[in-house]
């Protein structure tokens, strides 16, 4: 092996050989899915979602969005929690522990009453649980007293908090769902109810696509189907986002959050990383992929190490944080104008119409050449440079100061790819 | 009229991805269970793991593979014959058309010398044990790199000034550009490796070697018994490619070329003899096309220069006073037919031969004189052999993957042996 890094981090007190967590869900329910991810290379487990309530699945329970071509961009369960005895769960998560001692066991779990979250803490300590996750977040519950509209509920989410914390010293982190404005006021109440930390994001309600054969949504159940949560590589905006915001809240921001959300790469991990997380989940990209991603997700991870001169993860944790500021803090001072490489440019006109149709008129094109022409026009918005299919055609060029404002050393993005 | 397509000698023919479009290629790619694009591969350099790299941005991992698989990863990416490999093997084809390996291969190691990568290092711990592999070919530098990775202490002797074998003194380099096999051969040096180069070998230079690897390939020229045949302007193919390649871009190959043959070998040639300026160049191949050992993707590359292309005719005399002016050529099976035509320079790419290798080591050869080694490589004591001087002259993934292999057993010998 050429490159070789550190990936081993301290999360909540516990040494963990990497940060790559499989993500509470199908693809961590039973003792050999585990045992195959732990060969693999994945760090830990967050199993499966126990709770005292078994669910009664629905069959189809999965469908996904794509566009021109490419498939799952975002994927969408009618999935609830563990549809195997509460028991089984923990008696695998210990055996789990003590074949793979090395490896970090997280019991997720979920109560619909203070007594059941209490019950099943213990029963977490039992199994030998390094941690335990409180799913207060799941948006297909069959039952209003689990899941998301308990996640959206502060006091419910501080309460049920108290009532694992009370029984047990193992470190409690909160999952909280996307479904809500602030997620800081749920954040800030699991913690006052004595939670170590919490994960973020759990899915997104959604409707995914309308059958018109059965003039439902998919997936199709007898005719019907419901809102359900939205996961993959279409909601890693939104989780970056909330992760960053309870990061930069003054009550949080010591907080070692578990990043969850679309992750794929280790392009995913190292953004999540870079935002402040000290953990990081993934079930979507497995389900399409398989545990085999862990792979490149590490020696992915250790050559952008490498490059930047990075020897653990501590080296570049929180480094993007400060760098996110609200938008009246932006400098709008100047506006960069994009620049055009004619030798590249293949003279396919979509610059132009993204322009003329969507933007300032500020690309006449030449017929002739067949190449665009940029005029006065142009504001800087640099959505010609997004629309462009030829890699580096359009680039950041010129900058223009606005009349009158004080010109400054700005920083650039240089490359685009 | 037809459009004929224009090129330079040492000018890539084929251009290769960026990050978008290799992106774009590796999105295509089915991510197999059990892939069998990587079963497809002689050499072992597991496209699928590469490919995975790719799809899942981690492009220095998908060339850190390719590397430690095959040295010669650069140079395979140009030359393999993908369409009865990895990409006839792909389970895309049962969709549409294979995943475009060769070229994804290609951009990951290409991105490695950009990022300035350097994956493979010889150990701290060195070995006691000293190696010498005659020939700097493919299957010598696939054998040194192996057992400098395993830490012995390993020579390559060729009689060249440069190594490579046939990929630096013979392909096109419009196929593959010297630059691709010089970063190869970079990646053999940065092991350890030690080259000597105008060396001769003969027994006695391998003494004083506690194992010795043959991979000294096939350069014994054979052209036919026929009136003419010491002409000025007649070449063999080996000595044609040789020429051209270490002349470069200032080689005369003259103005009417006449290739005699049927094979890659062949294709080269003509395609040499065209880029470098000749104007009319002429395939002369016995049989029928259909039964021509050449790829038909070559012949058709070499149809777009306007290289002609006449089966059927065997070669029977070349005619001139102190050099070629015309060859004469008579049916293969037609009896009653003729041809005459004009040229300055007739190349006989008619299969290239092994020279006496028993005048070189103490092995035994077979009736054809190729050397007589095991599947393992083992050729009689110290000795092992692989690539074209074994198999009668195959690809250059075939001769990686064989000095890999005999780079295994030499270790099991050395380590046997306790020179450890
Ligand atoms: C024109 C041409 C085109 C080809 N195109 C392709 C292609 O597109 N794809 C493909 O896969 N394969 C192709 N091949 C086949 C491929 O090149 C060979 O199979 C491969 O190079 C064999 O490698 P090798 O190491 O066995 O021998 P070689 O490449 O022949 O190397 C042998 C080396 O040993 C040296 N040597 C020989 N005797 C001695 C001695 N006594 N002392 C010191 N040095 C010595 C020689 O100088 C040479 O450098 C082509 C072959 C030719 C001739
Ligand atoms: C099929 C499926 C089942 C899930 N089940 C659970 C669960 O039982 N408990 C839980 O906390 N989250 C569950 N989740 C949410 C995931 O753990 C994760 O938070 C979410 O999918 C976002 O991450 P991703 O984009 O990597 O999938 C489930 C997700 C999916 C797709
Ligand atoms: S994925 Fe497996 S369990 Fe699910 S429907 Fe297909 S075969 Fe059945
Ligand atoms: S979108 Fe890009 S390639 Fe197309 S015309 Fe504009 S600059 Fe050229
Ligand atoms: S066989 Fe083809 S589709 Fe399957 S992994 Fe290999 S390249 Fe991809």
């Amino acid at each position: 092996m050429a490159v070789k890094k550190d990936l081993s981090i301290n999360y909540l007190g516990v040494e963990c050989e990497n940060p790559f967590f499989l993500s509470s869900s199908p693809v961590g329910s039973n003792y050999e899915m585990v045992a195959k991810c732990f060969e693999t290379g994945w760090g830990g487990v967050f199993y499966k979602t126990v709770g005292i309530f078994v669910a009664d699945e629905c069959s189809p329970r999965f469908d996904q969005t794509n566009k021109e071509g490419l498939p799952w961009l975002g994927f969408k369960n009618m999935e609830q929690i563990s549809d195997k005895p509460t028991e089984l769960n923990f008696e695998n998560m210990r055996k789990l522990k003590r074949a793979y001692p090395e490896k970090i066991m997280v019991a997720s779990i979920m109560g619909s009453t203070e007594q059941e979250w209490k019950d099943l803490a213990k029963m977490a300590e039992q199994a030998e649980a390094d941690l335990i996750e409180g799913n207060f977040s799941c948006p297909q519950m069959t039952s209003h007293a689990m899941g998301s509209d308990v996640g959206t509920n502060p006091e419910l989410v501080k309460s049920y908090s108290k009532a694992v914390t009370s029984v047990t010293d193992i470190p409690f982190i909160a999952k909280m769902t996307p479904n809500i404005t602030n997620m800081e006021v749920p954040a800030i109440a699991a913690i006052e109810g004595g939670a170590a930390s919490v994960s973020a994001i759990n899915t997104v309600k959604s409707i995914t696509n309308i059958d018109f054969e059965n003039m439902t949504g998919m997936p199709v159940v007898n005719g019907k189907s419901s809102i359900s949560g939205y996961s993959g590589a279409a909601v890693k905006p939104i989780a970056l986002r909330f992760i960053a915001q309870m990061l930069q809240n003054e009550k949080l921001k010591d907080l070692e959050i578990s990043g969850i959300g679309g992750i794929e790469t280790w392009r995913d991990c190292a953004e999540f990383l870079a935002l402040g997380c000290r953990n990081l989940q993934v079930t979507t990209a497995i389900m399409q992929y398989g545990y085999r991603i862990v792979e490149d997700m590490a020696n992915g991870l250790m050559h952008f190490m490498d490059e930047r001169g990075y020897n653990k993860l501590e080296d570049f944790i929180g480094l993007a944080l400060g760098n996110i500021i609200p938008a009246e803090d932006l400098n709008r001072d100047f506006k960069i104008l994009p620049k055009f490489d004619d030798n590249k440019c293949i003279g396919c006109g979509r610059c132009y119409i993204s322009c003329y149709d969507a933007a300032h008129q500020a690309i006449d094109w030449n017929a002739e050449t067949r190449r665009p022409e940029l005029n006065d026009n142009c504001v800087g918005c640099h959505l010609c440079l997004n629309v462009c299919p030829v890699q580096e055609c359009i680039t950041p060029g010129e900058i223009k100061w606005k009349d009158g404002r004080e010109q400054v050393d700005i920083a650039l993005k240089h490359h685009y790819d | 009229m037809s459009k004929v397509v224009k090129a330079k000698y040492t000018a890539e023919a084929v251009s290769g991805f960026n990050h978008r479009t290799a992106m774009e290629e590796a999105a295509r790619c089915l991510l197999c269970h059990d892939a069998p694009c990587s079963q497809g591969c002689p050499a072992g350099t597991d496209p699928a793991k590469f490919i995975r790299s790719i799809r899942f941005r981690n492009v220095k991992g998908a060339a850190e593979t390719i590397r430690e698989n095959n040295v010669l990863g650069g140079t395979c990416a140009r030359v393999c014959p993908y369409d009865r490999l990895c990409e006839e093997a792909c389970s895309r084809c049962g969709i549409d058309r294979p995943i475009e390996i060769g070229k994804l291969q290609r951009y990951a190691i290409e991105q490695e010398e950009v990022f300035g990568m350097q994956t493979l290092k010889a150990p701290a711990d060195k070995k006691a044990g000293k190696a010498a592999c005659i020939g700097a070919g493919p299957a010598s530098l696939a054998c040194a790199a192996e057992l400098a990775k395993a830490g012995y202490d390993v020579t390559v002797l060729e009689r060249e000034a440069k190594a490579g074998g046939v990929l630096t003194y013979g392909i096109v380099p419009s196929r593959l550009p010297q630059a691709v096999v010089d970063h190869d051969i970079a990646q053999v040096e940065a092991l350890g490796v030690k080259f000597e180069f105008g060396k001769d070998v003969k027994e006695a230079d391998t003494e004083g070697y506690d194992a010795v690897f043959i991979g000294t390939g096939l350069w014994g020229t054979k052209i036919p018994d026929i009136e003419g045949k010491d002409l000025k302007g007649v070449y063999a193919a080996a000595d044609f490619l040789k020429a051209a390649r270490t002349t470069g871009e200032g080689f005369d190959p003259g103005k009417k070329v006449i290739v005699v043959g049927g094979g890659d070998v062949t294709v080269d040639c003509a395609v040499t003899a065209k880029l470098l300026g000749a104007e009319d160049v002429k395939i002369v191949y016995r049989r029928t096309l259909e039964e021509a050992p050449g790829n038909m993707t070559e012949f058709q590359y070499a149809l777009q220069l306007g290289i002609g292309i006449t089966t059927g005719m065997a070669p029977a005399a070349v005619k001139g006073s102190g050099k070629v002016e015309k060859a004469v050529f008579k049916g293969f099976r037609d009896e009653g037919a003729s041809l005459e035509l004009s040229a300055d320079t007739i190349v006989f790419a008619t299969g290239q031969g092994p020279e006496d290798m028993t005048k070189v080591v103490p092995v035994t050869v077979t009736d054809k004189g190729m050397i007589a080694a095991g599947e393992d490589g083992a050729a009689g004591g110290k000795f092992f052999a692989a690539g074209d001087i074994v198999n009668g002259g195959k690809t250059v993934v075939e001769a990686v993957a064989a000095g890999k292999e005999a780079a295994a057993s030499m270790i099991a010998y050395l380590e046997k042996k306790g020179v450890n």
